[in-house]
């Protein structure tokens, strides 16, 4: 066995991959919510703008993509690996099992960030294969074709589906909760743990939390108010205006770049 | 709590006559026992009991019962060492448990740490552990100079921080896990800091992890239940230490 894959077989070693695709992942969430973000700016021109111009150039797209996918996909098969064999390091079960830390903040029945994190992840690789169904292969998105539109109409129809909102909902708080653990987990994995930072590191990573389960969780409220065939719309948040008024809308009702 | 106050009490204890049988959980009751009785002691009344009326007394590690030895050791309605912090089974009194309570005791459940009779485990894979690289080297002959080496006052006490785990396995016992990462990371962390460790530095970490693994425990996930359980309040700061030294050694050691 090289020293490579003696390292990369190791349980730190798996824990070091571990956290260094988790804070890859969580690195492109940042860059995944400011994007969205700008749907919240003008009627949506902004985004459609940024959305065109990230898709300008096939070759550096599908580059990152690839990075994107194996980052994915190395922190799924690791999760999976681990889990498979910490449960076996167990072998027989407790009857009974209580926690000896009384510090743990979030705490539902029992369930905390940390001892869910493979449940929270999947459920957002649950989501995740729904978010990839709507927006990278979707066509027909409840009755309406959505494929060639401007992206922003796109979000717009498809979060105008409560059911599909809520699922998206359900998804941001989600990844809220894994990063919740996971982003400070990673730098304890990685070795980095001290009394200078370690309060530092905390903080970041329960700030991070909030802003990307809030910042992505937002779009639920977005979706939902800016899809109503409602004439309130209008007053609705920046962003929404009214497209769902009229009938399904067709490509060259917009205007194209 | 007044100091005449008996309890009575329902013990639930595992009992599996050898490492070949399954086991099963069997209800045993225990009047007035004293509030000042050790949680150890408490067990003796119990299998004094048990041997009057025949049955096999429960077995159970103990050797010191001041908390310094490390072989006491049984999970207690779910905790390891029961519901003290920093407290070994043996240091455990009764007067944390109320008249009428129902104890359930368990052994530490691991598939490293396979139950040799009832209460008590084969914790020899923590034995291999150290083998594997948790010593220095030294020159037999006369005493060596006490003060030939120097240490810097800041690095001995995070060495002797580290040296303070007694090896019971409360770490492995509560880890969601069974990860032994906090014993590992104790020697480990406590030979790294010390100029001593340092020849058999690298070494060191990727033998004892390495042995770690075949055992077969756990990964660490950093859910913190081992520093939450261990008598000697090992800080998960040393596991840290391990990942750097582990990551260290992996890249730069000659082999
Ligand atoms: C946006 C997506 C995701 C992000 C930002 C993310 C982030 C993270 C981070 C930062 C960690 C901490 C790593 C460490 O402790 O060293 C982590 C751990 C983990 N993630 Fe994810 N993750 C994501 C998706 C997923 C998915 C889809 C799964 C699928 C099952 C998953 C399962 C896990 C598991 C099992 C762990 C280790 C848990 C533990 O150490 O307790 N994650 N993740
Ligand atoms: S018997 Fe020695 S620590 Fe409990």
């Amino acid at each position: 066995m090289s020293w490579v894959t003696a390292a990369l077989r190791s349980s730190v070693g798996k824990k070091f991959v571990m956290g260094i695709t988790g804070l890859f992942l969580c690195g492109f969430l940042v860059i995944h919510l400011a994007g969205n973000l700008l749907l919240y700016i003008g009627d949506g021109t902004v985004y459609n703008e940024y959305a065109h111009k990230l898709h300008s150039n096939p070759i550096l797209l599908f580059v990152a993509e690839v990075i994107l996918f194996a980052g994915f996909l190395i922190h799924i098969y690791l999760a999976i690996v681990t889990n498979r064999e910490n449960r076996a390091a167990r072998g027989v079960r407790y009857a009974v099992k209580k926690t000896k830390r009384e510090d743990r903040t979030v705490n539902l029945f029992g369930w905390t960030p940390d001892t869910t994190m493979f449940a929270s992840g999947a459920v957002i690789l649950g989501f995740l294969v729904v978010h990839l169904s709507d927006f990278k292969f979707g066509d027909i998105v409840h009755g309406e074709r959505i494929a060639g539109l401007e992206p922003a109409d796109k979000a717009r129809i498809l979060m105008s589906d409560a059911i599909r909102a809520g699922i998206y909902l359900v998804g941001s708080i989600f990844v809220g909760i894994h990063v919740s653990h996971g982003f400070w987990s990673a730098f304890q994995s990685l070795g980095v743990n001290h009394p200078k930072y370690n309060d530092w590191i905390r903080k970041v990573g329960i700030a991070f939390a909030i802003i990307v389960a809030v910042g992505f969780g937002s779009f639920f409220v977005w979706g939902i108010s800016g899809g109503e065939v409602d004439p309130a719309v209008e007053e609705a948040p920046v962003g929404s205006s009214s497209v769902l008024e009229t009938a399904p809308p067709r490509p060259d009702q917009y205007t194209q770049k | 709590m007044p100091a005449h106050k008996q309890l009575n009490l329902t013990l639930r204890v595992w009992r599996q006559p050898d490492a070949g049988s399954r086991g099963e959980f069997r209800d045993y009751k225990l009047y007035s026992v004293s509030p000042e009785m050790s949680f150890l002691e408490m067990l003796d009344v119990l299998n004094e009991q048990l041997l009057e009326e025949g049955e096999e007394p429960v077995a159970f590690d103990h050797d010191c019962r001041e908390g310094i030895c490390g072989t006491c050791g049984v999970v207690i309605n779910g905790q390891p060492h029961g519901p003290m912090q920093g407290t070994t089974t043996c240091q455990l009194h009764m007067r944390n448990f109320e008249d009428g309570d129902l104890i359930v005791i368990e052994p530490w459940r691991a598939s490293a740490f396979p139950v040799v009779r009832d209460l008590v485990v084969n914790r020899s894979a923590f034995d291999r552990i150290i083998q594997a690289g948790g010593y220095v080297s030294v020159r037999t002959g006369q005493a060596p100079d006490g003060n030939a080496i120097l240490v810097p006052s800041p690095d001995q006490a995070g060495a002797m921080d580290a040296a303070a785990c007694i090896g019971c396995g409360a770490c492995v016992a509560a880890c969601k896990n069974a990860s032994a990462m906090l014993f590992t990371a104790a020697k480990v962390s406590h030979l790294a800091q010390l100029p001593q460790g340092e020849p058999e530095r690298k070494q060191r970490a990727l033998q004892m992890i390495a042995t770690h693994d075949e055992e077969g425990f756990g990964a660490c996930t950093n859910t913190y239940e081992c520093e939450a359980a261990c008598p000697a309040e090992i800080s998960v700061s040393h596991i840290a230490r391990l990942n750097r030294e582990y990551s260290k050694a992996m890249l730069t050691a000659r082999q």
